[in-house]
């Protein structure tokens, strides 16, 4: 599958790791996008954020601060790193029943949790948007 | 001449030498300071032709008095059991005693079969619906309890009772150090030793990962208020977590009946002997919600079909949560198990069934109850300390004299007497811990007794 078969959806930002973010009011929603949904494989479960807990944007060097669960494919287990910092609000409780959502709708119904960014302007700078992510993945090859 | 045991003839060892180009086989240790090597030969008898060998290890091991000859009363922890001929005829084939550990299943299918049958048999005793393959004991079971509960919650406060082993405590300790999980004891009654409700009613809290009780207690007597503890921790959203000697479950309740999310215990007296403490074995069984499941420590085997669906297969799952995939992020350090002892559990267990293991807990119980009754008329002896229903182990207190003084001159009359709890519970004065199991006869009950009575009244 080229890099231009996978869905790039516009008015998300996205980070380098292949999470999605959606500013919505007064806060965010995360979850997975098409490329990384593909490249796990069926997912069979998702380890999800405890309700209340602070996380970190993504950066280097990563750390625990910065994850917001894991996805578990047939193939490998993945670290989910929050786009953003701030405090989880809520999460897809769906995904524990019905993991496989991931695949079939990473963008809408495989959503993984929202959260109240802290720093939300200062932080969307550091993240790509749509274009600027189908660029990446072209690059990925 | 080639040395029996060192199969290098002379040549060989030059030819070695040679290679490395070394003339002496000294020169391989002259990076240990001349210090700290011995400068002559080791102080060793004469050596001697195996058959002698066998005789004097014979005499030194003489010395040993067997149960029988030495009946016990020690426990607290570990229990002497009878051990049926045909568990320990299974458990020494080759193909259990030196499998390698089963990560092919292709070539392990009896050690799989074997240990998902274990793990099928734990969890209709405790009543849950997953055991894993086992962890190294139960004080090992509680520390990845406790660290369970806390990843399952979201939380950092475990509640645990002030009557436990302070050795299993101290595991649980370091255990708790690492991610700064807080412990929290609830006091008991003094009277009957019950979890004081009340106490435990105020320490948990929204941030109370799990609530542990231990039924029997470690002093050997039976928590009656397992409800009302399985509600209070529940009503915080806290697990309820409890600690078994599964002896006991042929004649109590099923801790998954009473609301248990996790249970643990000793396995040891399941078909596995009394070897100066071991090696031992840990129970981990829990309920078979995914939160919970998806924590769970240690080797998990599962059954499953070949994949054109004709046959049954065993293989490990959801290994994820394994070390071998996930290093730190793991659910536990422990990725092995008691494997053999887990065999030993199965067999013993399958022998028993259901009837058989209430009758052996009757008997373990009913000797306490006899030995109880009959030591409590003895002038100085005060038995048992805590007014509640026991098991097969109870507390006695020695009111003229001190324990240590008291199993001193019951050793001298043939007899280990109980384990001392001075050190553990200096509250409770000089006081020891008995334990009786089918393998006391009414002999050497009544023969305690007679020995206690002629100590006690000097």
């Amino acid at each position: 599958m080229g890099a231009s078969e996978y869905e790039v959806r516009e008015g998300l930002f996205y980070s380098k790791e292949h999470e999605w973010l959606k500013v919505e009011k007064g806060q965010v929603r995360v979850g997975i996008t098409d490329y990384a949904q593909d490249k796990l494989g069926d997912v069979v479960y998702v380890e999800l954020p405890v309700v209340g807990r602070k996380v970190k944007q993504i950066g280097e060097p990563k750390n625990r601060d910065m994850e917001l669960g894991a996805v578990e494919s047939v193939k490998a287990v993945s670290t989910v790193y929050s786009p953003i910092s701030g405090t989880v609000k809520e999460v897809n409780s769906t995904l524990q029943e019905r993991p496989e959502i991931i695949n079939t709708s990473p963008y809408d119904e495989g959503w993984i949790c929202v959260v109240v960014p802290e720093n939300l302007d200062k932080e969307l700078k550091t993240l790509m948007d749509a274009k600027a992510y189908s660029e990446y993945l072209k690059n990925l090859g | 001449m080639v040395h029996p045991y060192i199969p290098n003839s002379r040549e060989t060892r030059d030819q070695m030498l040679r290679e490395m180009g070394l003339s002496d086989v000294e020169e391989l240790f002259k990076d240990i300071p001349p210090e700290l090597r011995i400068k002559r030969g080791l102080d060793l008898p004469p050596a001697m032709p195996e058959l002698a060998v066998v005789n004097h290890v014979k005499s030194v091991l003489s010395k040993n008095l067997p149960f029988t000859k030495m009946p016990s009363f020690l426990g607290g922890g570990v229990w002497p059991h009878y051990v049926p001929a045909h568990v320990r005829q299974i458990v020494k084939r080759a193909e259990f005693l030196t499998s390698y550990t089963p990560y092919q299943p292709e070539t392990s299918q009896g050690m799989l079969q074997a240990l998902f049958e274990f793990q099928s048999l734990v969890a209709e005793l405790v009543g849950l619906e997953v055991a894993n393959a086992s962890m190294y004991d139960w004080a090992t079971s509680l520390g990845e309890a406790a660290l369970m509960s806390a990843r399952v919650t979201g939380r950092s406060k475990f509640i645990l009772p002030k009557i436990i082993s302070k050795d299993r405590l101290s595991v649980l300790e370091n255990y708790a150090a690492g991610p700064s999980l807080e412990l929290v004891e609830v006091d008991y009654d003094r009277e009957t030793g019950q979890v004081d409700l009340d106490q435990l009613a105020r320490k948990v809290d929204d941030n109370t990962a799990g609530v542990y009780i231990e039924n029997p207690s470690y002093l050997g007597f039976l928590e009656t208020q397992v409800d009302e503890i399985a509600e209070l921790a529940h009503s915080k959203g806290a697990l309820f977590v409890v600690g078994v000697n599964p002896i006991s479950l042929g004649l109590l309740r099923a801790p998954g009946d009473y609301g248990a999310d996790i249970v643990i215990g000793e396995g040891q007296p399941l078909g596995n002997p009394v070897s100066f403490g071991g090696p031992t074995l840990g129970i981990f069984a829990c309920r078979g919600e995914q939160r919970l499941l998806r924590q769970l420590p240690g080797r998990l085997i599962g059954m499953t079909k070949t994949v054109d669906g004709k046959d049954r297969g065993f293989c490990m799952v959801l290994q994820t949560r394994e070390q071998h995939i996930r290093r730190e992020k793991a659910t536990s350090n422990i990725c092995s198990n008691e494997a053999l002892c887990a065999v030993a559990a199965a067999v013993y267990l399958a022998t028993l069934g259901p009837r058989g293991l209430r009758e052996l807990a009757e008997v373990c119980a009913a000797n306490a109850s006899y030995l109880m009754k009959q030591l409590s008329q003895i002038e100085g002896i005060k038995v048992p300390l805590f007014k509640s229903p026991h098991f097969n182990e109870f507390t006695m207190q020695c009111t003229r004299g001190s324990i240590s003084w008291l199993n001193a001159e019951l050793l001298k009359r043939g007899f280990h007497g109980g384990k001392p709890l001075r050190r553990e519970f200096p509250e409770l004065g000089e006081a020891a811990l008995l334990c009786t199991t089918e393998l006391h006869t009414k002999e050497n009950l009544d023969g305690f007794v007679e020995a206690v009575r002629k100590v006690m009244e000097g």
